[in-house]
């Protein structure tokens, strides 16, 4: 998506600032929404901001303001515009009353596609629509289509990754995310996923535990060393330090170099612990401030709890 | 040579800063902007690729890049092993080529292929304005203003600078301070980048608007190929460049490391 205006509108799934942002919507449109205005001019910020309110509208269901939004962006870029299609098809997907009115969309997009094959907002629209359809593995293989079209797309690679963890795919779910983090070395949060991606896989009974498990302690250990509050990286060290731990994975090889020693293991875990107890302290005095991220706060206080009375 | 110690005075109409100086500066500014202007009119954003092989072809490259790039902060040995032998792999047998029954056949030539044709007119509309403003106001100031001195430069300068600052005037004496209305016109040309950036709110202002209209995926719309370069030669050189390409992880070692440098500050 485009470039972030504020902080507060970086974060996407966040529904407090999209709730936020939405309210604005007003003071932001002007005192005639309705009518697009004539003049095309404005800066690159300010329509990628206009697309940052008109998702913001569409999630908190204000639909006519969304569909201002949408007209003013048309009537700048033009409706054959790639980014402006897309958009639209999201306008129509959310406003759909029932699932013949999503396919509709669907069979449009199959339009739109056979027509002009890279239009890429589109191929991922239709991935996100297959998707809500309950057609997952109809979406893999649309995503791989766009994959193979567009290797150096993290988003798409990062979505493919989530795809087939929905499905059970373990290895496959890791493989597209170490994809993902080929484009964006430094992204944390995809590092901390990817530990969590092998943690869980770790869990499987017929993997190599400990290989798994040692590599998703390091995954969080890099995500830690990118960013050094980033609660979900300590919260999943402690996690898979403490598994490492239980099952002994430390002492069966203790010749094998990529599995760390069972000192550093314990070391690493208390570590975890200690810094996770002052992120939590923090952010529960500074509590509006971390808003979206309560639940986050709930589960590492139920976790520190769990570890506090074992 | 002039006699050392002695000011050159030259008597200047003041008329020559009204008729010929000023207007200089002023028509080289105006043809500034307007060649601005006119670049941004002209200027055909870069065209997307049209078939999904296509943009397959554009993007293999760069995917190459990545994993030479960024393999060490991600990947563990055999995971790269993996990746390195399925690119290496597919650049050698040209499964990532936009069309690989071509492969081998020299390239298209430029002037037939018509997404060369479009890339070269693109060059050439941006020579075009260039060259023909410039030749068209040097002429201009060759018929009218040749042979003027028309300006004395405050600060002394050494003798090398006489070539760039009297073209146009064939005096040996003639101090160095002296400015002709020819090399006027040179110093305005090669020096008047700040003030356009100054008036056209930076040069890049263009460049943003071009990709605001592009207003796509920013990914697909960049081609890193030149046109009139052979895809196949590009990926067998970065073929190579994989091979030879020694793989080393940051992830070993990284809880000794977190905990050094983190663990203990606390």
């Amino acid at each position: 998506m485009g470039a972030p205006v504020d902080v507060r509108e970086i974060n996407g799934s966040d529904l407090i600032s999209a709730l936020h942002l939405a309210q604005q919507a007003p003071a932001i449109l002007g005192p005639n929404p309705t009518k697009a205005t004539t003049s095309t001019t404005g800066t690159a910020e300010e329509y990628s901001q206009l697309e940052q309110l008109f998702l913001a509208c569409l999630r908190t269901g204000d639909d006519q303001s969304a569909q201002a939004c949408l007209d003013r962006l048309s009537h700048r870029f033009g409706p054959a515009n790639e980014r402006v299609m897309g958009l639209c098809g999201l306008y129509q997907e959310a406003t759909a009353k029932d699932r013949a009115a999503l396919e509709k969309c669907l069979e449009e997009y199959e339009k739109i596609l056979s027509e002009s094959p890279v239009n890429v907002p589109i191929m991922k629209r239709r991935v996100a629509l297959l998707r809500s359809l309950d057609r997952p593995t109809d979406a893999i293989a649309a995503l791989i289509q766009l994959l193979d079209a567009l290797p150096t797309d993290a988003e798409a690679w990062c979505e493919l990754a989530d795809l087939y963890q929905s499905q059970g795919l373990g290895s496959q779910a890791i493989f597209s995310l170490e994809e993902a983090l080929l484009i964006a070395p430094n992204a944390w949060n995809i590092h901390a996923r990817l530990g969590e991606l092998l943690y869980v896989s770790s869990s499987a009974p017929d993997s190599d535990a400990s290989r798994l498990g040692s590599k998703s302690v390091q995954h969080f250990c890099r995500s830690i060393e990118l960013c050094d509050d980033y609660l979900r990286g300590f919260y999943g060290l402690i996690l898979a330090t403490s598994r490492m731990l239980e099952n002994g994975h430390a002492d069966e090889r203790p010749s094998d170099p990529t599995v760390a020693p069972k000192k550093t293991l314990d070391q690493l875990k208390g570590f975890g612990l200690q810094r996770l107890r002052e992120i939590v302290e923090s952010r529960s005095v500074d509590d509006q401030h971390w808003a979206s991220s309560r639940s986050e706060l709930i589960a590492a206080k139920e976790l520190l709890n769990r570890f506090t009375s074992s | 040579m002039a006699v050392q110690g002695v000011e050159q005075t030259i008597l200047r109409d003041p008329a020559l800063f009204y008729w010929i100086l000023f207007p200089i500066s002023v028509v080289m500014i105006l043809t500034g902007i307007l060649r601005h202007y006119a670049t941004v009119l002209m200027n055909t954003p870069p065209k997307s690729p049209s078939t999904l092989a296509e943009s397959r072809e554009r993007h293999a490259l760069l995917r190459g890049v990545n994993l030479r790039n960024h393999a060490a902060a991600v990947l563990d040995q055999e995971s790269f092993e993996a990746r390195r032998n399925y690119m290496v792999a597919g650049f050698r047998s040209g499964a990532f080529l936009k069309d690989p029954n071509n492969r081998g056949q020299p390239p298209a030539n430029p002037m037939t292929d018509p997404q060369g044709m479009e890339a070269m007119m693109g060059m050439l509309k941006g020579n075009m304005m260039m060259m023909i403003p410039q030749t068209l106001i040097m002429s201009w100031i060759n018929a009218f203003f040749s042979g003027f001195v028309i300006l004395k430069l405050p600060f002394p300068l050494t003798i090398r600078f006489k070539s760039m600052l009297q073209s146009g005037v064939m005096t040996r004496d003639l101090d160095v301070k002296w400015v002709s209305s020819l090399s006027w016109y040179f110093l305005n040309l090669m020096g008047l980048q700040s003030v356009f950036g100054f008036i056209l709110g930076s040069d890049n202002a263009a460049s943003q608007m071009a990709q605001q209209m592009g207003m796509a995926n920013p990914a697909a719309m960049m081609n890193p190929m030149q046109p009139g370069q052979d895809p196949d030669k590009l990926f067998t050189s970065e073929a190579e460049n994989l091979e030879v390409m020694e793989h080393f992880c940051i992830l070993d070692g990284v809880e000794e490391r977190v905990l050094r440098n983190f663990a203990q500050i606390n």
